[in-house]
């Protein structure tokens, strides 16, 4: 039986994670300014594959995996199985997030393998302790998501691996639908239905909306949840008759998330803040990503164009991910930061009132982060889908700048907050 | 509900200090008290002891162990050698309809 007050790990295990996934974007958007070249011309070379996997390893999956072992559970009432995995599979992600993509970018090819087996047995390692919290029955949506997201991670993990090994044993030729398989199920399946389901619980709270209905979401999560595999199957075995049934499932799924967020927006009794900066640049680059899909799949183009498309889809789904991450790290962290101060003694803030999570952060950085981090990601995208080298370089190393505002507003406002705090008790 | 009947002075006493105490208690999100936020429910008071129902505003909400933790440390500390036990209730679920008018006016809100 959990006892009330234990089932959240230590701050240290999320925040490690988070503050990890700060210099993973920086180094993200330092990897795409450098492979700006060899995305444009050649997605799939491996300085591409590079970068892509900084910026699926090092920030989107270190930050949503650190977020989900504080989040899951908050929700579920349950405590993590191991503290010690936690901070082990910390350990391995790191690692993973930089073996993967040195072996891609400069090898040696047992590089790669031997990142592929890092990142498995961490992934493993992570459903295996998440699996405590997820087994309780019930709690809502965002639990029927997150089982189903973790399973994808798994099942992501397990793509990975196995072309990892294909690049020096050679089962099978490489071919972009394959790759294209793997990259669907780890940005829709395992970061996208992630979110869609944490929203539903995140955005009513902190906006205070009490929508009479709420079946938006479970449609969503739904809708999600099951087509990713007929999409990811469709795209590995080329077969449009099934690719097509799971990406319009997909698609309805995520329309139906953007009808969740209008709703709550419309129910809300708060006035809208900085948080939602964020959610709407974000919502408008999974428009935008969805809109490259659909012209990818449908229009008669040549490949080169079929290949630029489906490059700015990505780019736009890692755009909708990315400021989504951001924006609620700043309401995340500070919360975390929170709880570990009040821990030390540091009850008040810098103005003498009871600490607030608004004094652990510098709203005019935030802002501007929002500003930088959404023109980096317009400029990336935009690259992508012109081709064009230098405003996609330009582009990464703006997402590098926005890494470093968020990572040091986040780190400074607590160390501020313990000033202004000892400040306050010896006055 | 809070209820304001009791006919023991001791009781309403202390039943006016606890509530002071939780005033004092804020919700580190909204930047409010959780008195005017409509989060406590009740609080009773007998003989030596001092029970506070309160709720937060959703299920899972990210301090739903770190607030109710704060307020009983709140009302120890007002009520030395008193017992003070906190729970903390989902029914009825609280609504935005129980701000105050204080609330009300520094969230921005907007009754409906």
């Amino acid at each position: 039986m959990p006892v009330p007050g234990e089932s959240v790990p230590p701050p240290s295990v999320p925040l490690s994670f988070l503050a990890a996934a700060g210099l993973g974007l920086s180094l993200f958007g330092l990897a795409v300014w450098f492979a700006a070249d060899r995305i444009v011309t050649s997605p799939a070379h491996p300085g591409a594959l590079a970068a892509v996997h900084v910026g699926m390893l090092a920030f989107l999956t270190t930050a949503v995996l650190g977020a989900a072992h504080q989040f899951t559970p908050v929700v579920a009432r349950r405590p993590l199985r191991s503290v010690t995995v936690a901070r082990v599979t910390f350990v391995g992600m790191v690692a993973t997030a930089w073996l993967l993509p040195s072996g891609f970018a400069h090898g040696p090819e047992s590089l790669v393998a031997a990142g592929g087996v890092t990142g498995a047995v961490t992934v493993l390692l992570a459903a295996w302790n998440l699996s405590g919290p997820l087994s309780v029955r019930g709690r809502g949506v965002p639990l029927a998501g997150l089982r189903l997201s973790v399973t994808y991670l798994v099942a992501t993990v397990a793509f990975g691996v196995v072309y990892a090994f294909d690049r020096q044993a050679a089962w099978f030729p490489l071919l972009p639908h394959r790759v294209l398989a793997h990259a669907h199920v780890g940005l829709l399946g395992w970061l996208g239905l992630t979110y869609v389901a944490v929203a539903e619980k995140l955005w009513p709270m902190f906006l205070l909306a009490h929508r009479p209905r709420a079946r938006e979401g479970a449609w969503a999560v739904g809708l999600v949840g099951a087509g990713v595999p007929l999409l990811a199957a469709g795209l590995l075995f080329a077969a449009p008759a099934v690719a097509w049934p799971g990406g319009l499932a997909v698609g309805a799924g995520l329309v139906c998330h953007l009808v969740s967020l209008v709703q709550v927006v419309r129910h809300r009794r708060r006035p809208l803040e900085l948080l939602h900066g964020f959610l709407f640049a974000s919502a408008a680059f999974l428009v935008v990503a969805v809109a490259f899909g659909a012209a990818a799949a449908l229009l008669p183009v040549d490949t080169p164009t079929r290949t630029r498309l489906v490059t700015a889809e990505v780019a736009a789904l890692a755009a909708w991910l990315g400021l989504a991450v951001i924006g609620h790290a700043h309401k995340i962290v500070p919360f975390i930061a929170y709880k570990a101060l009040r821990a030390r003694g540091v009850t008040t803030g810098r103005s003498g009132r009871p600490l607030l999570f608004a004094d652990l952060l510098h709203r005019p950085t935030a802002r501007l982060t929002l500003a930088v981090a959404a023109a980096g990601y317009l400029l990336a995208v935009a690259g992508a889908a012109a081709a064009s080298r230098d405003v996609l370089a330009v582009g990464g190393a703006t997402v590098a700048a926005a890494g470093v505002l968020v990572t040091a507003n986040l780190a400074i406002g607590p160390r501020r907050a313990v000033r202004a705090g000892g400040a306050a008790t010896s006055s | 509900m809070i209820d304001p009947s009791t006919a023991d002075p001791q009781a309403e006493s202390r039943r006016e200090a606890a509530l002071a105490a939780l005033g004092d208690v804020w919700d580190p999100e909204l930047g409010l008290d959780v008195v005017s936020l409509g989060l406590v429910y009740d609080v009773r008071a007998e003989d030596d002891r001092v029970e506070i129902d309160m709720t937060l505003t959703t299920p899972g909400c990210p301090v739903s162990e770190q607030l109710p933790s704060e307020a009983e440390s709140a009302v120890r500390a007002a009520l030395p050698g008193v017992e003070v036990t906190v729970n903390v209730v989902w029914d009825p679920p609280w609504t935005p309809e129980r701000l105050s008018p204080l609330a009300l006016e520094r969230l921005g809100f907007r009754r409906r």
